[in-house]
This record gives structure tokens, sequence and C-alpha cells, in this order.
């Protein structure tokens, strides 16, 4: 795991900012505090409702895994890639 | 925890991706998509029929569209100069049937080098119908073009001892053209090519002709530029030329029957460097014409008054006349997400058979209705070559391997130029007007490819000590399966 991706983590989570995130069931993202709009494709809609949770990259690449049937590494690179891109905008 | 308590669907793996909106900005792009642009067939024929038959990629040539084009091009200069005569320059689009329609049509030949002279002479055309142009004309090729009758335009004052000499030898009189270069004020000066006016080669090369016994100039040539999308460049190139012809009439021997004042009317495509879609950027062929015909009225208005008739106007657009009369067919093979964030798509055709993508942006059509949102994508070829890049920024839907794409114009200098690079070259197929498909130029394959390979003997076999061990029954190469040198 990167040390980059662990502290965006770390960072997005800090003052509940990730669960105050809005979410729709079709990919389309509102962050109240900067009012920028985004679109999700599905798996990043999956792999944010997981983060949402508080889940940690290794936690949530487990699961991705787990339900796309894709390897742990494969998993664990696509979060932080995610992750690191979610740090640009957010 | 499980996120699929969460959605029904939660579809198949792809990387996890975020694109941000930007409302209310002005892209690149425009409003209109691609996903406004479907196409499920070009010149009236299935895209799926077309590569089921015919693989992919597959380039289509649409037969009635490129004689409309043709005829309206001709109509556009002839109705304002009857004696305005088109010249089909081979290098646009060489492929023999594509030669033939425009030469049904009445076009003229217009070759550059031996081997396109040899091809117009195949295919049939008479000597007398082939405009003889280019920088290279090898002694062979230039006695072949006297004998037969075409018109020489001259390039370099080397070529016309050439032509001198052959005349000589042939114990002809030979009407020549000379190319002249010369600043409109309008475009860049293509001063590479013919002899340049305002440096007084032009002067060197009449008086060349003049002093001749064997040779007699009867056409001025010139060719501005390429992609000119300035009509009145061409109103001030053919003041220019009427001006030295009226003052070249006043010389001993010299009569110009012709005013050839070459190509470079654009297309409708899309150059990387101008921000304006091809419909806003590019004027109409009658402006061109308007432009051209009217300068050359003005021009040579003093022949009638003096009782002499009007030159004869030759005018070789290329690309104007086939680009958009051809498609590019191509799928999908794979996708991928770059590190930035783009997606990106490769597709089996790329700069090998588009060697235009590396000044266009080519309009590119999906052939169904894709779902998922548009992102700014990159279309990659096949080569294993960083610069193989048919669209560097396009917005798309999500493509799929397998996914086909109609890339347009693409009938102007791709079926000339493209390379014969890593992979085979594919069928060309003509949509012909009275309905049906019929190749015009076969896929390359392993036989084409070898057929101008030669391997001497001492390296028919994989042993470096250089005996020749035939390695099938009857002594032929295992994969020519011929004797080797």
């Amino acid at each position: 795991m990167t040390m980059a991706a662990a502290e965006l983590l770390k960072e997005l989570s800090k003052d509940d900012r990730l669960n105050r995130i809005a979410i729709s069931d079709t990919g389309f993202i509102f962050d109240p505090q900067t009012g920028q709009s985004f679109t999700l494709n599905r798996t990043g809609l999956v792999t944010l409702s997981i983060l949402k949770r508080g889940s940690s990259i290794d936690e949530t690449a487990e699961q991705l895994s787990h339900q796309y049937g894709i390897t742990e590494e494969t998993a664990v690179n696509s979060v932080e890639a995610f992750l690191l891109q979610l740090g640009r905008y957010l | 925890m499980d996120s699929s308590a969460d959605f029904t669907d939660i579809g198949t793996w792809e990387p996890p991706f975020i694109q941000p909106h930007k409302m209310g900005a002005l892209n690149k792009f425009g409003q209109r998509t691609v996903r406004d642009n479907i196409t499920r067939e070009v010149f009236g024929v299935p895209v799926s029929d077309l590569v089921r038959r015919y693989g992919s990629p597959v380039f289509v040539v649409g037969e009635k569209h490129l004689r409309q084009n043709i005829r309206r091009i001709k109509t556009a200069f002839q109705q304002r100069y009857n004696l305005a005569v088109h010249g089909w320059s081979y290098k646009t689009n060489y492929i023999s049937a594509i030669c033939r329609i425009l030469h049904q049509e009445g076009s003229l030949a217009e070759v550059v080098s031996k081997f396109e002279y040899e091809k117009a002479r195949f295919l049939g055309v008479p000597g007398d119908q082939i405009i003889f142009n280019g920088p290279n004309k090898p002694k062979d090729i230039l006695r072949r073009a006297i004998e037969d009758g075409a018109l020489n335009q001259a390039d370099h004052m080397d070529e016309l001892k050439m032509l001198e000499a052959v005349a000589e030898e042939l114990d002809k009189t030979v009407k020549i053209g000379i190319r002249i270069n010369f600043d409109t004020g309008f475009t860049e000066p293509w001063s590479r090519f013919g002899f340049n006016l305002e440096s007084g080669q032009v002067n060197e090369a009449i008086n060349f002709i003049s002093r001749s016994n064997h040779l007699r100039l009867s056409s001025l040539h010139s060719h501005i530029g390429t992609f000119v999308l300035e009509p009145r460049a061409y109103a001030e190139q053919v003041r220019i030329m009427c001006e030295l012809m009226r003052k070249l009439e006043g010389v001993e021997n010299v009569a110009i029957d012709t005013i050839d004042v070459g190509g470079g009317i654009p297309s409708r495509n899309a150059l990387q460097t101008i921000y304006l879609p091809p419909e806003q950027a590019v004027p109409d062929i009658n402006e061109y014409a308007d432009a051209i015909c009217e300068a050359l009225l003005a021009g040579s208005r003093y022949r009638k008054e003096i009782g002499k008739d009007l030159p004869r106007l030759i005018f070789e657009s290329g690309r104007a006349v086939i680009d958009d009369a051809e498609v590019l067919i191509t799928s999908v093979v794979g996708t991928k997400r770059l590190p930035d964030g783009r997606r990106a798509a490769i597709l089996d055709a790329g700069t090998n058979l588009l060697f235009t993508a590396y000044w266009y942006n080519h309009q590119v059509k999906m052939t169904r209705n894709a779902a998922g949102s548009e992102e700014e994508t990159v279309l990659y070829g096949p080569l294993c070559m960083n610069i193989d890049v048919v669209r560097h920024s396009i917005s798309l839907p999500p493509l799929a391997a397998g996914d086909q794409l109609v890339i347009s114009p693409v009938g102007a200098y791709n079926n000339t130029q493209w390379l014969q690079f890593i992979e085979y070259r594919p069928n060309v197929v003509l949509a012909q007007e009275s309905g049906g498909c019929s190749v015009i130029r076969q896929a390359e394959d392993l036989g084409v490819m070898m057929a101008q390979d030669q391997i001497p003997a001492h390296l028919a076999s994989f042993d470096v000590s250089g005996k020749v061990r035939p390695l099938n029954r009857s002594g032929n190469h295992p994969v020519l399966n011929r004797k080797l040198v």
C-alpha cells in the first residue's frame, strides 16, 4: 500500500468529509463543501460506498476482490488509484 | 459490510473512476456528441455486413458519392468557364477503380512520378490526356511521355535540359509547360517547386525555352499550397499567372494555351490547427470556382480583344473530390484507463492506415447506442509506436472490445500514403452506385508481403555454418515454397 493513498484516505475521513458527500444510485455525486458534482462509474460507486462506511484500503479491496472475482492485488491497486483521483477533486 | 446490499447491479469489473462535471463552461467538444452521431450504415450498406464480408478494418468508397462530388465540382467550374478541365491528382488516391471512375467522368490524369505515369497508361489513359508534373522525371519516362504526347510541366532547369535533349533525340518539337511559384500574399509560398517568379528564375527558364529548337512553351502551372481556406488566394494566383501570360505572349514562339492552377482546395475535414468545425471553416466549392474563373476571365480578356482563343483552365483538385467519399470502419480491440484517468481504446486501424490522422481530427461515429457517461477518450492504433494515435482527445461513451467505429472523411491521401508497417493493409471496398459491393483493392497477406523478398542461398537455413539445408522435400524454402536466389 502506498503512503500517499493511505494519507489521502485519512485526510478524506477527517471531519466526516467522505460521509457528507451525496451519492445517487446512478453514480452522480455532489460535494457540498465545494459545490462540485461528479460522475462515478459503477465500480467507483461501489468503491466509494464502501469507503464511506469507514473501511480501510485493505478492507475495501477485499470486498471488491470478493464481489468482482479479481485478485486482491488488483483491487488494492485500483482502490489506491481511485483514492489518488478523489484527492485531486475533493 | 457488503456493498452489494446497496446495489442490485454492481456491473462488471473495471477500475473505479470519478469524472468531474464542468457545468456551464463550453468545452472543446461543443454540444454535439458522438452519441448523437450513430451510424449503422455507410453509403447505404450496413456496417455489420461490410465487416462480416470483408473483415475489419475495411475502407469503403461510395461510388455514387464520388461521382456526385466530381460532377458538382466540374459543374461549378465549367458553368463559369467552359474551357475548364479537371485533372485527377493520382497521388490523392490512385486505386485503379477510383481512377477509372474519375476518367469515366472526363477527368485527365495528373501524375507526378514514373510509377503514376505508368499506372495511368496501364489504366488506358491516352498520353495526351496526361499532365505530367513533379520534380523527379527520369529520362526514360520523360521520353515515353514525349512520345505519348503528354503535357510535361517542368519543375527545374535540369529537367528543361533533359526535355530539350530528349526532344532533340526524337527530332520533335514538343509543347511543354513550366511550373512557377510566387507569393500571393495569402498562403505560405511553396517555393521549392518550379521556377520562382520574383527572383527571375522564370525568365531564365523562358529564355532557355525560347532558344531551344525543340521546345515550345504552351502551359503555365502553379500550385499555391494545400488545404487553402481562402478563395481570394486563387484569384491572386490567377491574376499573377495571367499577367505573366500576357507578358510572355509578346515573346516570339510563345503561345500559352493552358493555365493550370493546381489543387489545394480543401475538403470538409477538420485540420487539427483550426478551431472552427469544417462546416464553418471550409468555403463552398462555388466560392473557389468564382474566384478562379472570374480572375481568369478578367486576366485573359485582352486575348478576346485581339481575336485569340481563351486558354484552357486545368484544376487538379484531389481531396475535395474524394475525401468524403470514403470511410474507414475499424474495431475496438481493447480498452484501458490511462494513469491520468483518461479512457483509451485500442483500434485495429491506426496511423499505418490513416496517415492523415497526423493532421486531421477525423470524425468518429459509433455504430451502436452505448450506455454510460461520455468521457475524454484517446483512440490508439494497433502499432507498437507511441505516436500511433487516431484521435488524441474525443468525447465518447464507454467503448468495448468488438465495437465498430466509422471514421471519415478518409478518401484523400490515406490509400496512397498508408504505411506497410507491422500490419497487413486491409480490403478497400466499393459500394457500387448500382447496388452491391466489390473489392477494389485486396487485403494483403503473407504472400503479398513476401513476394518482393529474396533470400540469398547462404541464408537458406538457420545453420550459421552456411550449409544449405532446404527445409522441405522439393528443395524449396519452407515459407516461400520456391527456389532461393
